[in-house]
């Protein structure tokens, strides 16, 4: 009896999911707190979160990596006060964290590499420190029933209950969406089996699926999930997906970013081709000068290959020409008029 | 300069490989000279008075008569000859050159040949061949002009007679004629830097001034490049013709003609394959920019030249393709960015993937160009994909770890460029992946069975191994 497993989990992680709730008076704090020195604000813990989803792909992490990381993150945050400088040190130590809980001990990437590649200025045991302090600050209990945990859930349930024929519900896809909403510190407030059930149903929507649109309800009934928050963390969720999927970029900031290049390099970089030339530029053109008359019976002899126009100068020159440069009156004489560098 | 023959050192090889230098040193001719004189008869010049001890009238007549002394060559080889001649010669010329920068009213027709007889006599030459076959443009010291005492104070009063203000091509153009020019230009194979900085501004000047010999020129300067590239691979003066030709571009009126636009393509371009690039690199991209900035169509010509002719083996010469291509695409129109941006983008991801280090470097600090960025911005859900299977794989699978976090930052740009692309393209890629190492295990498995096969058929057949 899959599906009566699969409902009895759901109750349960159900039942626990409070534990694992951040503070809310600790995320209003963050709220609403202006950037400064003394203090994070939210903007600067949602820019770290996205960092932290940048490192997470970067070293192949899943999805549930990184829930992970930004739960514990969350919860720390909401119950220290916390210096900005020490931000980055915090959400590092998270994401490793996170990864010895969930990735195979052979992906896991080391706390060296973690900090070389997210150019962060601690140390090795900057970190070590760091993690020990959290686990501790948080009892623990570091391993999370989070919205993850639940949109797992609810995905195989719903595909438990409907016939493989109808629109394919992506997990993938659900769980991108997840990651996008978890990177606003709103979404850190919702109850995890809300926010889950709120990308499900909205998900569900875009497909149109009259049946799972049913399930969907089914487990909501069944977890007694009040219809007005639900609506609440929908509208929310809308939204943010909006502003995810516009096809504005933000521009990106690579002035945060540091490129070390190798010696070398460097180096060629700076012997570019702007060894200024020190020989004046040649106006071409002149045909038209008083000079030209002669010049024609000297054209003729050399004339025959390359040039294939029939600009050969024989006729009066009469024609127009435009010239890029500022065509100096006297060509034979004055030479250096053209200078440009 | 002669130089006698040394002892050999006592110890000439380390590690069972002679040492180069030693090698150079033993093997060391010295510098021959096709200028011959009958040897033996000293030369006597009657020292002529200095021109500002002599009145104005008379002055021209005995400009003359240095000029046609200063028509006697010495031998240099032989550092002791007419030692007191040749410091006359040289104090004559130094007394020409100032002559030349400050007079007025000298320059008569007489006066014409008279000079152009003078430096003829003294420049044009056979050029020595050179030391060895294996002297290598880029590492070997070359070898120096030895009549260069004179010689410069020759080119140096060559250049500010053409330069002079009373200066008439249409009189110079009767001595200063293709001949010349043709002679000018095989002195350009000169080993000697000094001598060819000298010919670059002669034949800069001449070019400027005489309209009817440009053409001409410019046929030859052609000649010279494809005979390089073609056939001997071999030209010292390549560096000097291209920064001459960087003023002649630059000067291009518009539109172009079609004898500039074949030029480009049928020798710039080509001149990329050699193998001693890195003499005239920084020249030749010079070139290729101001042309790109007279005609901004031609940019799909150019790269599409470059990526055909693109390095394979050297990495060397890759990393200043590199170079020059960014330099390109600094100055690339949007709209013709968009029509070349796939084939070079598909260079650069297999740059991006280079075991050689410093080529995956160059590659990457690409995107640390704010105008490139800007494009690629534009063009992401194009360029992306192109690039992202292999800048996902180097991040895991690069030896270098100063490229992996280079990468890094790549990716992130990426991220922050065009996330729901770049979400799709993971989740392909990792799809992808998945598929492969399942067939991978698939062709295990289909492996053991076979073996197993062939094992319960040697066992029931006794032991005998079947054929």
């Amino acid at each position: 009896m899959e599906a009566f497993k699969l409902m009895r989990e759901l109750k349960t992680n159900f039942e626990q999911e409070s534990i694992y709730l951040p503070r809310e008076k600790g995320l209003n704090l963050l709220e609403t707190t202006l950037e400064n020195d003394k203090q994070i604000s939210a903007k600067c813990r949602d820019a770290k979160v996205e960092d932290l989803w940048s490192l997470t792909s970067f070293f192949g992490y899943s999805t549930q990596t990184f829930v992970q990381a930004v739960n514990l993150l969350d919860r720390f945050l909401a119950m220290m006060k916390i210096q900005p400088k020490h931000l980055s040190c915090i959400a590092i130590s998270c994401l490793h964290i996170a990864a010895k809980l969930v990735e195979e001990e052979c992906n896991i990437s080391s706390s060296h590499d973690l900090i070389r590649i997210s150019q962060c200025k601690f140390t090795i045991s900057d970190l070590n420190r760091m993690e020990k302090i959290i686990s501790e600050k948080l009892n623990f209990q570091c391993k999370a029933v989070t919205a993850f945990t639940f949109l797992h859930l609810y995905h195989e349930i719903t595909l438990l209950h409907t016939s493989e024929r109808k629109p394919h519900l992506s997990l993938d896809k659900l769980e991108v969406q997840l990651k996008a909403c978890l990177c606003r510190i709103v979404f850190s407030k919702a109850k995890p089996s809300v926010l889950a059930l709120a990308l499900l149903a909205q998900e569900i929507e875009a497909i149109q699926s009259v049946d799972m649109l049913e399930i969907s309800q089914c487990i909501q009934r069944h977890l007694k999930i009040a219809d007005g928050e639900l609506l609440y963390w929908r509208e929310l969720v809308a939204k943010c997906m909006t502003d995810y999927s516009s096809p504005e970029c933000s521009k990106p900031d690579n002035k945060k970013l540091v490129w070390i290049l190798s010696r070398r390099t460097a180096q060629n970089l700076h012997s570019s081709y702007y060894s200024v030339p020190e020989l004046p530029t040649i106006p071409e053109g002149g045909w038209d000068e008083s000079a030209s008359e002669d010049s024609c019976e000297d054209m003729s002899c050399g004339e025959d290959s390359l040039s294939s126009d029939t600009e050969v100068p024989c006729s009066p020159p009469s024609f127009h020409q435009r010239t890029s440069v500022p065509h100096s009156q006297d060509d034979s004489t004055h030479l250096g008029a053209a200078c440009h560098f | 300069m002669s130089s006698a023959a040394t002892t050999p050192p006592s110890v000439d090889k380390v590690d069972g490989f002679s040492r180069k230098s030693v090698r150079k040193a033993k093997q060391k001719r010295s510098q021959s000279s096709s200028q011959f004189r009958s040897q033996g008869k000293p030369i006597e010049l009657t020292p002529l008075p200095l021109l500002k001890d002599v009145p104005g009238g008379e002055q021209p007549e005995l400009f003359l008569q240095k000029l046609q002394q200063c028509c006697t060559l010495f031998d240099f080889m032989d550092t002791l000859s007419d030692l007191k001649m040749k410091e006359y010669k040289r104090s004559t010329l130094n007394e020409l050159v100032d002559y030349v920068t400050v007079s007025r009213g000298y320059l008569t027709e007489q006066t014409y040949p008279e000079v152009v007889k003078m430096v003829s006599y003294n420049i044009f030459r056979t050029l020595p061949p050179s030391e060895s076959n294996e002297f290598d443009p880029e590492e070997d010291e070359p070898t120096l002009e030895a009549s260069w005492p004179h010689l410069q104070l020759v080119y140096e009063f060559f250049i500010r007679f053409l330069e002079s203000q009373e200066f008439q091509p249409s009189i110079a153009k009767k001595y200063i004629d293709q001949k010349f020019v043709l002679q000018l230009l095989e002195l350009f194979d000169s080993e000697d830097p000094r001598e060819r900085d000298y010919l670059k501004t002669v034949l800069h000047r001449i070019y400027g001034k005489f309209l009817g010999l440009r053409a001409f020129i410019r046929k030859q300067i052609n000649n010279i490049f494809l005979r390089f590239v073609y056939e001997t691979e071999h030209f010292n003066g390549v560096a000097e013709l291209l920064e001459i030709l960087g003023s002649i571009i630059n000067g291009f009126a518009l539109p172009l003609k079609a004898e500039h636009k074949q030029f480009l393509v049928k020798v710039l371009i080509p001149l990329h394959m050699v193998r001693s690039l890195s003499l005239f690199h920084a020249q030749l991209a010079y070139c290729i920019v101001q042309f790109l900035e007279k005609d901004p169509v031609l940019t799909e010509p150019v790269i599409r030249g470059l990526l055909k002719f693109w390095p394979k083996t050297c990495s060397q010469k890759e990393v200043m393709f590199l170079g020059e291509l960014e330099e390109i695409l600094d100055v690339i129109e949007p709209t013709q960015f968009v029509k070349v941006q796939e084939l070079l983008f598909k260079q650069i991801s297999r740059c991006v993937s280079s075991p050689h280090f410093q080529v995956a470097e160059r590659a990457l600090y690409y995107w640390n160009n704010e105008y490139i960025m800007s494009l690629i911005e534009e063009n992401s859900s194009v360029i992306l994909p192109i690039m992202f299977s292999s800048l996902y794989r180097i991040s895991k699978e690069h030896w270098n770890p100063a490229i992996v976090a280079l990468v890094y930052n790549v990716l992130k740009a990426f991220m922050e460029m065009n996330s729901v692309l770049f979400d799709e393209l993971t989740a392909t890629y990792k799809s992808d992946r998945q598929r492969e190492k399942k067939k991978e295990e698939e062709r295990e498995e289909l492996w053991k069975m076979l073996e197993d096969l062939e094992l319960k058929r040697g066992l029931r057949n006794d032991g005998i191994i079947p054929t």
